[in-house]
């Protein structure tokens, strides 16, 4: 927790400080005010129905506020298996500092967990460092690397890519992958690359705010994570169709 | 819901009594835009101190009730008159419940006058009342509006016309026209939409469809060289207007296309229109089809008669033409949005109730080479260019080549002075998502979207000042300054920091003439103001048109002439309100 405020007060620290530039007397407005703003966005929020008929809710999203150089980030990912009578799976939830260190980059940092939300469960925490933004041709990315309590280094690769089939419609596709630098027996991450998940998504936004999707998408277990897939009696790859929406406020 | 609704039908009412005019019968438009002209209109004419009541209240607004702000009851406010020579007296009275402030578009003036809160003034409180008063040095078209966080959006401006001193306004008639941009969303909404999703109100963004359709047309190999060099810079050639028709409605003295503006003439006639662009964030397209007209004036300043079928007029400028009917038919007063989202119309008409043919609206420009700052030399392509049809699926690719037809059409052109740019090493930093390669003098260019039009388009190389002006001396120092943005943000700045990140003003010293180099380091056009002294434009032409807002197109440099002869604080911004907003402002100090 201490670690938490730590990170929230450097990262409100470099938010703007008004500088005088203008001739006001002390008791006059500055003629332009600095502006923070905020938004809370789920990229997807989507019912899955594999290809073994289990069914999934997951969910992909961020809120942030800020200025336009420096911002705090949540960001969570996450799915729940029905039937499983299992509580959701967190795959991250991360608090970050931001900020934008080139036009299309940002820099984040901060601390995240990831395991079952059921309370009393032991997660997994780490620290995180993000690259974030939209690389050339249009790419909007999420780079991140996580070392965690135990010092194991992992390596997550997000990439999306609008391709605009009308000014309403979108076919969107998507590539994540995940890699870990060393062994981490206890999360189940061997050395290596672990996974790697396509998909393909067509939108239509009902406005600007809010626009369901369906989709496909293809995720395969890789190297020894499959291996071990295997062994468990699991399936290394996966289909799925999905059902969801995209949507901000 | 029922409130707004009985509120616009007493309204409706008062104003039906209170003038026996069947038009007044909604009350839609201010008093001063009835149609008759000058000899008739209601104006306040300043012989007598003008009271304005600055106040929020619903309003009929294109058949919708909105809530507008309003000066003595009016959206846009009343038609101020005064005379060159006497001394204005105008009291303000503040009936919001937040600051307000009214500043004198183009009007020189002492700086505690000019009305920019936290620049010149603290700003007008509410329930309180200031007195501006200054002596009018000057006559021709200009506006004033709010200063104000971003009370210009609703509909807080109006029109200043100032007469000559020796009465002669050059025309049997005049008209005065206003155009603005209203929205029934917040304006700190738009901000926002603007500020977390980029594009959020462009919908004529290039699709597959245009992409394919491109190939077919040209190739492969040439989509790709075209299409790559966007997408790897991240940028769009159809980011033409942030603020677009899909939420604005264009207003012509304060009506809509529905509700037609009307003004009216008699056969003969020559008449004086006085052209006013008071929106917060809309370049307009300007012609009368069938009308040829001869521009006399540019921001209130006379300039030499040139006479264009068109031009385009930036936020913030405004521009004089003489028109001469011929017979005594209608005729459209046509403005279109640069990027041909919307339009608004009146008409130009013997009497009240006509109307003529409207024209479509031109299909979507998109931003060419020249818009990056690479000449056409060196990526072998079209300087800005190209329509493309509405349909989206078939191109049309007729208006190629056009900065070829453009430069063939005006080959005499005296051109602007070459300026050595230079770049700050490393760039602007990340709130600058672009730098001008090879930033040129676009002067002679028409702009985006009016390359290839086969009639007569106004371009600021053709302005000439209608006289000298006193200071005749030669610039003893440059400033340069960059334009420079971050679309994907909403940052908006000069040299990449924006207003609230700037340790200290930009500093003129008193009594010297300086040359202000602008450079345009982003996609966008965008009209640039400095308050409390004129800037004669270089463009090439002598005596030198003189403005007091400048438009910029995308990777053009400019230079002005700037007599530094108004001592104190003076605001220098984008006259695009939410990039003012966003902190592309300054402050110029004279000491």
């Amino acid at each position: 927790m201490r670690t938490l405020k730590i990170v929230m007060s450097l990262s409100l620290a470099g938010m703007s400080v008004p500088l005088f530039a203008g001739h006001a007397e002390d008791h006059w407005p500055e003629p332009i005010k600095s502006y923070r703003t905020g938004q809370v966005l789920f990229d997807r929020l989507e019912v899955t129905r594999t290809d073994n008929d289990e069914d999934l809710i997951v969910w992909d999203m961020l809120a942030w506020y800020g200025g336009d150089r420096n911002r705090i980030y949540f960001k969570s990912e996450g799915e729940n298996r029905s039937d499983d009578g299992e509580p959701a799976e967190l795959e991250s939830a991360e608090l970050l500092a931001s900020r934008l260190i080139a036009p299309f980059w940002e820099i984040q940092g901060g601390l995240g967990t990831r395991g079952s939300i059921a309370s009393g469960a032991e997660r997994e925490n780490y620290l995180v460092f993000s690259l974030f933004g939209m690389a050339p041709y249009r790419f909007e990315m999420d780079n991140s690397l996580t070392v965690n309590e135990d010092g194991d280094i992992a390596v997550n690769i997000e990439a999306e890519y609008d391709i605009r089939l009308s000014q309403l419609s979108y076919l969107q596709p998507r590539l994540e992958m995940g890699a870990a630098l060393t062994d981490a027996e206890e999360y189940d991450r061997p050395s290596g690359f672990n996974n790697v998940r396509m998909g393909l998504r067509y939108r239509y936004e009902l406005s600007r705010e809010l626009a369901p999707y369906i989709g496909v998408y293809w995720s395969r277990a890789l190297g020894d994570k499959a291996d071990r897939v295997r062994d468990q009696g699991g399936d290394e790859s996966e289909i799925g169709v999905v059902v969801g929406v995209r949507m901000w406020f | 819901m029922e409130k707004p609704i009985a509120e616009g039908r007493r309204r409706f009412i008062k104003s039906a009594i209170g003038t026996a005019s069947a038009l007044a019968l909604a009350k839609i438009a201010p008093a001063w835009a009835y149609p008759m002209g000058r000899s008739y209109g209601e104006v306040i004419k300043a012989d007598n101190p003008v009271d304005l009541h600055i106040r929020r209240e619903n309003l009929n607004i294109g058949g919708r009730i909105g809530r507008p702000i309003t000066i003595n009851g009016n959206m846009p406010g009343p038609l101020i008159r005064l005379k060159e020579g006497q001394r204005a007296r105008l009291n303000v009275t503040n009936a919001l419940d937040e600051d307000t402030s009214i500043h004198w578009h183009g009007i020189i003036l002492p700086e505690n006058m000019d009305g920019v809160p936290g620049v010149s003034f603290p700003g007008i409180k509410p329930g309180e009342t200031f007195h501006y008063e200054y002596d009018v040095q000057q006559s021709g078209t200009y506006w004033y509006h709010s200063h104000s966080g971003l009370q210009e959006q609703l509909g807080h401006l109006g029109p200043l016309v100032i007469d000559p001193g020796d009465g002669d306004i050059g025309s049997d008639r005049e008209h005065v026209i206003i155009l603005s941009d209203w929205t029934f969303e917040d304006p700190y909404e738009v901000f926002r939409n603007l500020t977390v999703a980029e594009g959020y109100y462009n919908y004529q963004q290039r699709t597959l469809g245009d992409t394919l359709a491109d190939i077919r047309s040209q190739g492969l190999a040439k989509t790709w060289e075209e299409r790559s060099m966007w997408n790897r810079m991240r940028m769009s050639a159809r980011d033409l207007l942030d603020v677009t028709g899909s939420t604005y409605t264009y207003l012509m003295n304060g009506r809509d296309n529905a509700t037609n503006w009307t003004a009216l003439y008699k056969p003969g006639e020559k008449i004086r229109l006085r052209i006013i662009n008071g929106s917060a964030m809309s370049f307009f397209d300007f012609r009368i089809p069938g009308l040829e007209m001869t521009v006399v004036s540019a921001d209130g300043q006379p300039v030499k008669p040139v006479t264009v079928d068109e031009f385009r007029i930036g936020v913030a400028e405004t521009y004089d033409v003489i028109v001469t009917p011929k017979g005594d038919r209608p005729y459209t007063l046509f403005a279109e949005s640069l990027d041909r989202s919307g339009y608004v119309r009146g008409t130009l008409s013997t009497e009240l109730g006509q109307e003529a043919i409207v024209p479509e609206l031109r299909s979507v420009p998109e931003r060419g080479m020249a818009a990056m700052g690479m000449s056409h030399e060196m990526s072998g392509m079209d300087m800005e260019s190209s329509g493309r049809d509405k349909s989206g699926m078939k191109g049309h690719h007729g208006m190629h080549d056009s900065y070829d037809e453009n430069m063939n059409r005006k080959p005499q052109q005296p051109s602007a002075p070459d300026l050595g740019i230079e770049h700050a090493p490393g760039g602007h930093g990340p709130g600058a998502a672009m730098i001008a390669r090879n930033p040129v003098s676009r002067l002679n260019e028409p702009g985006v979207g009016l390359e290839g039009v086969s009639h007569r388009v106004l371009v600021y190389g053709d302005l000439v000042g209608a006289h000298p002006w006193p200071d005749e001396r030669e610039p003893e120092r440059d400033i340069e300054l960059h334009l420079t943005g971050n679309m994907e943000r909403y940052m908006w700045s000069f040299d990449g920091v924006k207003f609230t990140e700037v340790d200290g003003p930009v500093q003129f010293h008193h009594g010297e003439r300086l040359r202000l180099i602008m450079v345009n380091d982003t996609m966008m056009d965008h009209p640039i103001h400095l308050h409390g002294m004129w800037m004669e434009l270089e463009n090439g032409q002598y005596p030198r048109p003189r403005k007091h807002t400048i438009s910029l197109k995308p990777s053009e440099v400019v230079s002005l002439q700037i007599s530094a002869d108004a001592p104190g604080s003076w605001a220098f911004h984008c006259h695009l309100l939410y990039h003012m907003k966003a902190g592309m402002f300054r402050v110029v100090n004279v000491s």
